[in-house]
């Protein structure tokens, strides 16, 4: 499914973020990676999202060297893969609804293909009253939901957060978590990353710790 | 619910382009309006030149200029193409250089008769051969016009050069403001695009989003181009500005020319908007392609 070796990553010519990385995930495995705020998890996040090439070693999603790929074969490995970004990323002039079908949209899907599928899922996350209102004007725990609903309502094989439950509550967090747990037991790799050790704990599931830029298991 | 544009509509570099693209394209109407005109002008003037011929019998010392004149007058009514012969008097022939000598100047002076004539402009009619024919009588001149002709069609040919010259730098410069636009509705729209690709949209997805704008803003411009083109073209029928009638009623016929020719005039100013929609078009999709495919 996921596989780094000997990855290593700098900005330009500053100092190196991520430091001989190599570890596997197959199908099906539930990681959380924790460490440091500035430990470099966003960075090794952004590697493994496609937003970045390593500047050493090599990142292996799906079977596929994703150093050797065409831009077109790139974007279908993307859409296998769910991201919840810290920042949520939310496009402000799309309605709730809108921002959740981004990625079935965008994979060529009508919307009365998707609306039912959309409006279940924003259900679930209890943004059901919301589904027409813009960005702007949902609270921090609401976006934090949205970029969730939008990284899951694709059914990614792998799923990526960032802080998923950074912005929400104690008890949306414990469902947020039973949303990941139960992906997971329906066959999405789940890799978080987190500083809420409480869920760490809640999820009882191995972790990567990544500290000063070199990774270890836990 | 029908969704919502994923780039957002209000783009206000857009806004700019299309006040320029509309100007180009006005730029460029006047470009073809001028290059329709001189065209025709050089036709006309051309076609006349070229079925008139002058016949010019100078007075030679022996001979009776009456009778060479009549001469003349008898070998051209025979000669095959030729459709009109008219031999001027003295009093015409001298009336043309009356401007030039004045009327005391020209007593005594032996002012040679003109003849005009006027030919069927045949493939076959040989004008060496009718010189040939006319070396019987003497003092005897025949003037073609080929000179005046030969100058006007390499005007004519230079200003239509000018103005399609014209029409290559207003294209040139339409490309270079569309590809500047491109780049800065990329660059505002960036966390957009940023998040498209993220999801797993194709290039050419998220080209299709944004350049359908700029196919709107260069159907708009360039009707808006050809509007004030129109309205340019009437204003200067209407008010004979650009000194004088004669440039003021070809911009009349511009307008308002029978409909054979005016087909024409109308379907080369109105291929301004369709070069603006297709310049818009293609340079906004290639340059989005080769800026989208720069990123990872």
């Amino acid at each position: 499914m996921l596989r780094l070796d000997g990855v290593g990553l700098r900005y330009g010519s500053g100092p190196e973020i991520l430091r001989d990385i190599t570890f596997a995930m197959r199908s099906g495995d539930f990681y959380f990676l924790t460490g440091p705020s500035g430990a470099g998890k966003s960075s090794l996040l952004r590697l493994l999202f496609l937003a970045l090439k390593p500047t050493r070693g090599t990142v292996n999603i799906f079977g596929e060297d994703v150093g050797h790929l065409t831009r077109n074969r790139l974007a279908l490995i993307r859409r296998r893969i769910g991201v919840v970004f810290q920042e949520f990323r939310l496009l402000d002039h799309l309605t709730t609804f809108d921002n959740v079908a981004l990625p079935l949209r965008v994979a060529g899907k009508s919307e009365s293909s998707y609306r039912r599928d959309v409006l279940d899922l924003l259900d679930w996350v209890g943004l059901a009253d919301q589904a027409r209102a813009f960005p702007p004007i949902l609270s921090g725990g609401e976006k934090q939901r949205a970029a969730i609903a939008r990284a899951v309502i694709a059914k990614p094989e792998l799923l990526l957060a960032d802080e998923p439950t950074g912005n929400v509550d104690p008890i949306l967090a414990k469902r947020l978590l039973h949303l990941f747990v139960e992906l997971n037991r329906l066959g999405t790799t789940m890799l978080i990353a987190t500083h809420d050790q409480g869920l760490v704990r809640q999820a009882d599931r191995p972790i990567l710790h990544l500290e000063s830029g070199v990774l270890t298991q836990q | 619910m029908k969704p919502g544009a994923i780039i957002p509509s209000n783009v206000a570099s857009l806004r700019s382009l299309t006040v320029t693209m509309a100007v180009m394209s006005y730029l460029a109407c006047l470009a073809i309006g001028a290059l329709i005109l001189v065209d025709r002008a050089v036709d006309a003037w051309t076609d006349g030149l070229s079925r008139e011929m002058t016949v010019q019998v100078r007075q030679v010392r022996t001979a009776d200029i009456t009778g060479e004149v009549e001469k003349a007058r008898r070998i051209l009514e025979d000669y095959p193409g030729v459709v009109e012969v008219q031999v001027l008097s003295d009093s015409e022939s001298a009336k043309l250089l009356e401007p030039w000598l004045g009327v005391r100047a020209l007593e005594g002076l032996p002012v040679p008769r003109l003849i005009r004539v006027v030919t069927n402009k045949g493939k076959n009619f040989d004008d060496d051969a009718l010189a040939d024919r006319l070396s019987v009588v003497q003092g005897v001149y025949l003037d073609t016009h080929q000179k005046w002709e030969v100058e006007l069609t390499r005007m004519g040919r230079a200003l239509s050069v000018l103005s399609s010259l014209i029409l290559v730098l207003i294209s040139l410069s339409a490309v270079a403001i569309v590809i500047f636009a491109t780049r800065a509705v990329l660059q505002a729209n960036k966390p957009v695009v940023d998040l498209l690709h993220l999801v797993g949209a194709y290039d050419r997805y998220i080209a299709r989003q944004i350049d359908g704008r700029f196919v709107r803003t260069g159907l708009v411009a360039g009707f808006m181009g050809v509007a004030m083109g129109l309205l340019t073209f009437l204003g200067l029928s209407l008010t004979g500005v650009g000194g004088g009638g004669g440039f003021a009623s070809a911009s009349g016929t511009l307008l308002f020319a029978p409909p054979a020719i005016a087909v024409w005039s109308y379907a080369a100013l109105f291929s301004v908007p369709v070069a603006a929609t297709v310049i818009c078009l293609v340079t906004s999709r290639l340059t989005l392609l080769r800026l989208l495919g720069s990123v990872l």
